[in-house]
This record gives C-alpha cells, structure tokens and sequence, in this order.
C-alpha cells in the first residue's frame, strides 16, 4: 500500500486543527465529541444545554458556583487567564458532533475509493492484525477491548490523539504533554507485547 | 453561528480524507510506528505538531483577541488515563477518529471498537461521577 510520505502527510494533519479552529473558533478534540454524546444518552432526561441561551447559562452557572463554594466565590476568577465574554460559545449539539463523525467516514470512504485501497471486510485490511488476531473471535476481541481502553483512558485523559497529542503539545500544555507521553509509551510497549503473538 | 453543521462536517472531511491517505487507519503501519520498524508516521505526527505551533502562535499572536483555549492541565486522570488509551490504541489500531475513518474505508471490524469507545467512554464517565469526581483542572470540560 502507498501511502503519502511524511511531509505531505504533515502538512495536511497540520492543516486540519488549524482549519476546525479558523472555521469553528474551537480547537479540535474528537474524543471529547464521543464525551458528548455520551452525556447526552447518559443524561437523556434533562433537558438540553443548547435549549439555553447564553445569559441562562451564565445566570445557571452563577448559581451552581454560589450554592458549591459561596458566594464569595463568584468574585474571584478562578480560570487564571482573562478570556473575554465574547468568545465564551455554548458547546456543539449533538447533531453537529454526529456531522463530523459521517464527515470521518464519508473522507475515509472518498480518499480511499481515490487510492484504490477501498475495500469491504469483516475485520480490519491489515495482514499483520490477522496473523496476531488468529481468527475473527481473536479479532473480535481485540478490536472490542482495544475500544474500550480507548474510550475509558481518553476520557480519563481528558483527551486523545488529536486533543491533547496534535493540539495540547502544540500549545505547550503540560497535561498534554503527559498524557501523550503516556499513551505513545504504553503503545510502544503494548505492540512490542502484541509483536510477540505474530 | 449560521452554518455551523455543515462546516463541522467540512473539516471532519478533511480530517477523515487526510488520516485515510496517509495511512494512520491502517493497523500494520500504526504497529510499525509503535515498533519503530517504519518512522514515516511518527515523522508525519511531529511534523504535524511543529506546523501547529507555528499556526497557533501566529493565530494567537494576531487575534486581537484571547482565543480563549482552555489550559490542559495534569490531573490524577492525566498519566494512567494516557497509558490505558495507549494500550487500546495499539491493540484495536485505532484512536477515536481512525475508528470512524476505517469503517468508512469498509474495514468494517472497526464498529466493534466503535461499541468498545462509546462503551469505555460511558463506563469512564459513570465512575468519575459516583466514585471519582476528582477536579480535571479546567473549567471547561471538554
């Protein structure tokens, strides 16, 4: 399989981030987008956050920081940097979040039928994957578990490949930096221990 | 904002068109990277962080403006959160975007580690909340 060499595949992973913010005002964070739509299955009954407006929120927030900490509370900020009202924006709606997830896979489906790497399996492409996987229970297994862990440790984490590894370093933020140590070490460890399955 | 929708899904295209071209949705190249047997997409991912910084601090250097980034702070989530990720990420070959963008490449085993995300997530979440609930140092959750 060719796939693009390394500049050009930086040049367009780089692209992307900086696009979702000029186009969003939000910086990218895919893992926190499953976050939310999580929340809102998990907190199906409530009604939801988007229904409020701006004022509400800020009204509703007040009272929950009150009622938490006091009052004296509400006069000290407690974020460190001045972030100005303005660019305060109430989160994504779940129908948003849903629109990148089927742009996610309608851009896998384009750029891959353009390749000619397109193609219908049980599994994953991958010959290395099946050689360890040994058969689809195997398969199965690992993929199911492996989701699990990825969706567990990410929102542990606070965020995953692109929050914290493209975005967090790149802005110099120090969970970023751990958490991304954190998971690029504990891969390279894991697929030295999968490596062994082969 | 009007039009919000349409330009979400216009960078999740992108996004979606660029992982599956370079082939970080392909679980033989993401094994050799954790390997070390092939660095071309350890390259392309520092590659692409040095083209954010240097777009980031011009983003920030020129909005008039704080962009208002929330801080990502180490929590008690932050390192055993990253490891378990980690580990998942090498055994299913995939993060939570390459899951989406390999189902769209017909790799279709990639809708058991969509269960297995959306499964974690919710147990994560559900923990944190009845026996965690310690601070993520934000405040702004994602």
């Amino acid at each position: 399989m060719q796939y693009w060499p390394f500049w050009i595949g930086a040049l367009a992973l780089g692209a992307v981030p900086l696009v979702h913010w000029l186009l969003l005002r939000r910086t990218l964070a895919v893992s926190g987008r499953f976050t939310a739509l999580v929340d809102r299955l998990r907190h199906r009954d409530e009604p939801e956050p988007e229904a409020m407006s701006l004022d509400e929120m800020a009204e509703a927030l007040r009272e929950m920081v009150a009622s938490e900490y006091g009052v004296d509370a509400l006069e000290t900020p407690s974020c460190g940097d001045d972030v100005p009202v303005a660019d305060l924006r109430p989160p994504q709606t779940p129908k948003q979040h849903l629109a990148f997830f089927g742009a996610l896979v309608l851009g896998g489906s384009i750029s891959s039928l353009l390749a000619g790497s397109f193609g219908l399996t049980p599994t994953l492409h991958s010959s290395v994957f099946a050689e360890i996987a040994k058969g689809p229970v195997g398969s199965a297994v690992m993929l199911l578990g492996g989701g699990v862990l990825v969706g567990f440790g990410t929102r542990m984490a606070g965020g995953c490949t692109s929050g914290h590894g493209l975005c967090g370093v790149s802005r110099f933020q120090p969970g970023s930096f751990v958490a991304t140590a954190a998971f690029f070490g504990m891969g390279v460890v894991t697929s030295f221990l999968l490596g062994g399955l082969r | 904002m009007k039009g919000e929708t349409l330009r979400t899904a216009f960078v999740g295209f992108l996004m979606g068109a660029a992982l599956s071209g370079i082939g970080f949705t392909d679980w033989g190249e993401v094994h050799a990277m954790f390997t070390f047997a092939d660095l071309r997409l350890l390259f392309t991912f520092m590659g692409a962080v040095m083209i954010l910084a240097l777009g980031f601090f011009l983003i920030k250097k020129l909005s008039k403006k704080d962009p208002g980034w929330r801080p990502r702070l180490v929590h008690r989530g932050t390192l055993a959160g990253g490891a378990l990720f980690g580990m998942g990420w090498a055994i299913s070959g995939a993060c939570p975007s390459i899951a989406l963008v390999q189902l769209g490449e017909g790799q279709l085993g990639a809708l058991y580690t969509l269960v297995g995300i959306f499964a974690g997530n919710w147990i994560y979440g559900a923990i944190h909340e009845r026996h965690l609930r310690w601070s993520t140092g934000s405040c702004l959750d994602d």
